[in-house]
């Protein structure tokens, strides 16, 4: 199995300017991430706020410049293209947002916004067939009748499904999903997710899915990276795999379970995310760590995989 | 000891009844969560109860709410200030903007003690760094010099939660304590809920759209949907056999609630607005099992051993 996409030491420093007041800092918001995104599957990147995952699908499609590493998307070398060749081929490669409300202009009809894809890429919405427009809304479960409507006029569910039915638009092979049900309710949530399924079997699909919310990963994807403070410091090969990483047990353990005969006592780990402005040497979950030994403050562990399953600790569970 | 007991609530703005028929109570060293989606009326529930509401230009138009005896529909301003804050404590949703950016940690905190407890500002500061100490903040006295946004978000949450705790409450009103939280903090902050709730013998009501929050902490549960209660029971009840098809499908819309590899239950359509609230039971027009009865007829409460359920064919449904 060939990977459609291949993310190598992918990197991305961030420098905030100096001032009269503050020096000039460096930060690191994704750190050597690599990984492979076979054809057909899915993978979920699960992290807190400020981990990066935000940041790691917005590189994937050179929306921002990554500092260094390299990716290949179906054989391309994508860091190789130039600007013009990179929209042609994101054509093939979309992204789904998270915010459906900020993601659609305003004053644009339904219509207009489904199309806006095909103009990016140089097509006049004439040379469309006139059907085209009912086919991408039915596709994703709207009336066709919506097609002259305006975003204030739909839910946030609906909007979510006019957002996705323009990454569809070009008929892409990966769609890059960034939280795209952060925003709604949970019946709304289901509707979302069960058409995703739906279109993943029903074309193929390739996805990369960012969310904070293990549960929805566990039940969505196939994979699953673990991210903190910018690095991958787990993959699990399958949704069920146990956690190595004493970081991804303890985002499992703050999971509460939908049943209130499994309550647990709570152990919470202490503290929150340290800023990701100049970290201390050693592996960045150090300080919250339970596990943490001398070398944990000293060395930065590698990723390291054994039977598919990687997992960046000293001493890992 | 029933703390506080919410009976046939409506509450109108203008010629708009956004909420009507609200029924809760709770008892000392218990957790009421109130539950639903956006738009369900349950932060509304919430404003009524601390007499919020005129605020925002709405009343209450009847029923009552009765707090350790007391009638709190129509009590006047001036009483409902003493009681805000004092024996009622809220924690809001956002800390970001519940804190005052221009003031320090400290006198924020303090204001509270002597304005409901008479305290010299002396005597309020040595309480406030002893709750903040409670509260497993580290190094409260020097916490107290600091601006909120020198703190994180799950520090100032705490921070909320401290100003709630100053005055000794009886009832905690918590609307979505945890939404703006990352999952680890999150754990943090329901713990210490928890363990408040136990040591000082409160009354918890926690507002919240998550059913894994509510089945984590609550005793009791009520479901709200479209400004109304349709179901209430023990937290039991409510997982183990949920009545309301509305009940049923908030918890099968939860990925791994019916087991790892169950297919998510999705409600078509969605919350309708105050504006077009449906005739009869509010949830027909998404519901599965929808009769001609239920647009006409508002169904009412059928009990079931713990719980009761507002739909004319609760218990007949699986």
């Amino acid at each position: 199995m060939t990977a459609l996409l291949e993310v190598r030491n992918l990197s991305k420093q961030f420098t905030s300017a100096g001032g009269p007041f503050r020096k000039a800092r460096a930060m690191h918001a994704v750190n050597d991430v690599s990984f492979d995104l076979p054809k057909g599957r899915v993978i979920g990147v699960v992290g807190e706020s400020g981990c990066g995952k935000s940041t790691l699908a917005r590189l994937i499609l050179r929306l921002i410049e990554p500092s260094a590493g390299t990716l290949r998307f179906d054989g391309q070398d994508l860091r190789a293209k130039s600007p013009g060749e990179m929209r042609r081929l994101r054509a093939r490669m979309q992204m789904v947002f998270q915010d459906p409300y900020s993601a659609i202009d305003p004053r644009y009809t339904i219509a207009r916004a489904v199309l806006e894809p095909f103009k990016v890429q140089g097509q006049k919405p004439t040379q469309l067939p006139a059907e085209e427009v009912a086919a991408l809304l039915s596709m994703v479960g709207l009336s066709p009748g919506l097609a002259s409507s305006y975003p204030h006029q739909l839910s946030g569910g609906q909007k979510q499904r006019v957002g996705i039915a323009r990454a569809l638009a070009l008929r892409p092979s990966l769609l890059v999903l960034d939280e795209p049900t952060a925003s709604l309710d949970v019946s709304v949530q289901a509707q979302i997710i069960s058409l995703l399924q739906q279109l993943r079997d029903e074309l193929g699909l390739t996805f990369l899915f960012i969310s904070h919310d293990l549960r929805l990963v566990r039940y969505f994807c196939d994979e699953i990276l673990v991210m903190y403070l910018g690095r991958v410091v787990e993959a699990l090969p399958d949704t069920d795999a146990a956690a190595r990483h004493p970081y991804t047990a303890t985002l499992r353990e703050s999971t509460f379970a939908v049943d209130p005969k499994q309550r647990r006592v709570i152990t919470p780990l202490e503290g929150e995310v340290p800023s990701p402005f100049d970290l201390p040497p050693g592996c960045a979950f150090a300080d919250r760590c339970r596990h943490a030994r001398a070398i944990c403050r000293t060395d930065t562990p590698a990723l390291v995989a054994h039977d598919g399953h990687a997992v960046a600790c000293h001493n890992p569970l | 000891m029933t703390m506080l007991e919410v009976r046939d609530l409506e509450v109108a703005f203008g010629p708009i009844a956004p909420l009507s028929g609200v029924s809760f109570s709770l008892s000392k060293g218990e957790t009421l969560g109130i539950v639903g989606e956006s738009g369900s009326g349950k932060s509304l529930a919430a404003m009524s109860v601390l007499g919020l509401l005129p605020l925002s230009g709405g009343r209450i138009t009847a029923g009552s709410i009765i707090f350790d005896g007391q009638e709190l529909a129509g009590l006047p301003e001036p009483a409902y200030r003493k009681l805000r804050g004092g024996r009622i404590g809220l924690i809001t949703q956002n800390p970001m903007t519940s804190l005052d950016p221009l003031q320090k940690i400290g006198p924020q905190v303090d204001a509270v003690a002597v304005l409901h407890l008479g305290m010299t500002s002396a005597q309020a500061r040595a309480r406030t760094v002893d709750i903040l100490g409670t509260l497993r903040i580290p190094e409260p006295a020097l916490i107290c010099n600091r601006y909120p946004h020198q703190m994180s978000g799950g520090m100032k949450q705490r921070i909320v939660i401290a100003m709630a705790l100053a005055a000794d409450p009886d009832l905690l009103v918590a609307d979505e304590p945890t939404t703006a939280l990352d999952v680890t903090v999150q754990a943090q902050i329901i713990r210490l809920l928890d363990d408040l709730v136990k040591e000082r013998d409160l009354a918890l009501v926690l507002i919240t759209h998550d059913m894994s929050v509510v089945a984590q902490t609550c005793d009791k549960v009520v479901v709200m949907y479209a400004g109304r209660v349709v179901e209430r029971g023990t937290v039991t009840a409510i997982f183990d056999a949920p009545q309301h098809p509305y009940t049923q499908a908030l918890i099968g819309c939860i990925p791994g609630a019916a087991g790892a590899d169950e297919h998510l239950t999705s409600i078509p359509g969605t919350v309708p607005t105050v504006l077009n609230y449906p005739k009869g039971c509010p949830f027909h027009t998404r519901c599965a099992h929808m009769q001609p009865i239920c647009t006409t007829d508002v169904p009412a409460f059928v009990s079931h051993n713990d719980s009761a359920a507002a739909c004319h064919f609760a218990g007949d449904m699986k």
